[in-house]
């Protein structure tokens, strides 16, 4: 498991590779936390980084169930945080999507994303570069 | 069931707290992982216990290790449950008794709820078990130590550059 190229109002971001591998789920609706802004980003290892992805593992993805297809952090290079995609079969709970404390989000349509086990853990990317919760060790 | 050290714990398919089935692999996702056995919400030892393991969780998220906690409540109840103690681990419904009586884990002595018995298996991420804990009485649980301990033994083994790349 890698990143993956992710293009986004011109803006070049990696993402976890699983989120556009497999059969994609037509008509999705996706939150994009990130901004137009080149200057929108954020170390990955700063606090309000990792509380929104503790964010995520206890509560978000939970109320999100079924609805939700797969979740990503942005990243836009080894160390910084860009934002973050979250997708879903809904958009009903997008305005509570805790990433959008960090950029705020905004709602597109999209046939491009595959459904994604949700993370179990951990809250921090497992390699530089690599998008949360993607990558594994050995 | 042998459910020894050295053994693979069964690849066990539960739904998790949201409903969603699951893998215990997938849940373990190449991480060593501590797999708890618990009675259920209601248990008041299961209350403390999870609670401690609860202000663990901040450690295992940085150390890429897992916690998962299986009981016999329903995904909702343990999704209320985790809420309540603040958690963030998964915890894995088997409100059917599907695996309970195959891994030998009932609890016979409770017949009103049927639970699993308290035990604690910590887990390579390829499932071999490494140390096995017998909760009946609260004391043979793994303390928080214990579980580091076990944490940092697998780790060592199974992360090539355990002692620095």
């Amino acid at each position: 498991m890698s990143g993956a190229p992710f293009t986004w109002r011109e803006r070049a971001f990696t993402i976890d590779a699983r989120c556009l591998e497999g059969d994609p789920v037509r008509g999705a609706w996706v939150h994009v936390c990130a901004l137009p802004d080149r200057a929108a980003r954020i170390p990955f290892d700063q606090p309000e980084v990792q509380q929104v992805r503790r964010d995520a593992l206890a509560w978000w993805i939970p109320l999100l169930g079924d609805a939700l297809v797969c979740i990503s952090t942005l990243a836009l290079d080894e160390v910084h945080y860009g934002g973050a995609v979250t997708v879903a079969r809904s958009p009903e709970h997008f305005g509570q999507d805790p990433f959008a404390r960090l950029f705020a989000g905004t709602v597109e349509r999209s046939d491009d994303f595959c459904a994604v086990a949700p993370p179990a853990g951990p809250i921090l990317e497992r390699y530089a570069g690599v998008p949360w919760p993607g990558g594994r060790f050995g | 069931m042998n459910l020894s050290p050295g053994q693979r714990f069964p690849d066990l398919d539960l739904p998790d707290h949201t409903g969603r089935d699951r893998m215990l692999s997938d849940v373990a996702a190449g991480d060593p992982l501590v797999l708890v056995f618990s009675r259920g919400w209601w248990c008041p030892k299961e209350q403390r216990y999870l609670r401690e393991l609860t202000e663990l969780q901040d450690e295992f998220e940085v150390a890429y290790s897992r916690i998962a906690v299986v009981s016999v409540d329903a995904p909702e109840v343990q999704s209320a449950f985790r809420a309540g103690l603040g958690a963030r681990f998964s915890f894995l419904s088997d409100a059917r008794r599907h695996w309970i009586s195959r891994l030998g884990l009932q609890e016979t002595t409770d017949t009103t709820h049927d639970p699993y018995l308290p035990t604690a298996f910590t887990l390579h991420p390829d499932l071999t078990i490494h140390a096995a804990y017998h909760g009946y009485w609260y004391w043979g649980r793994a303390t928080m130590q214990e579980l580091r301990e076990d944490m940092r033994a697998i780790s060592r083994l199974v992360r090539a550059d355990f002692d620095g790349p």
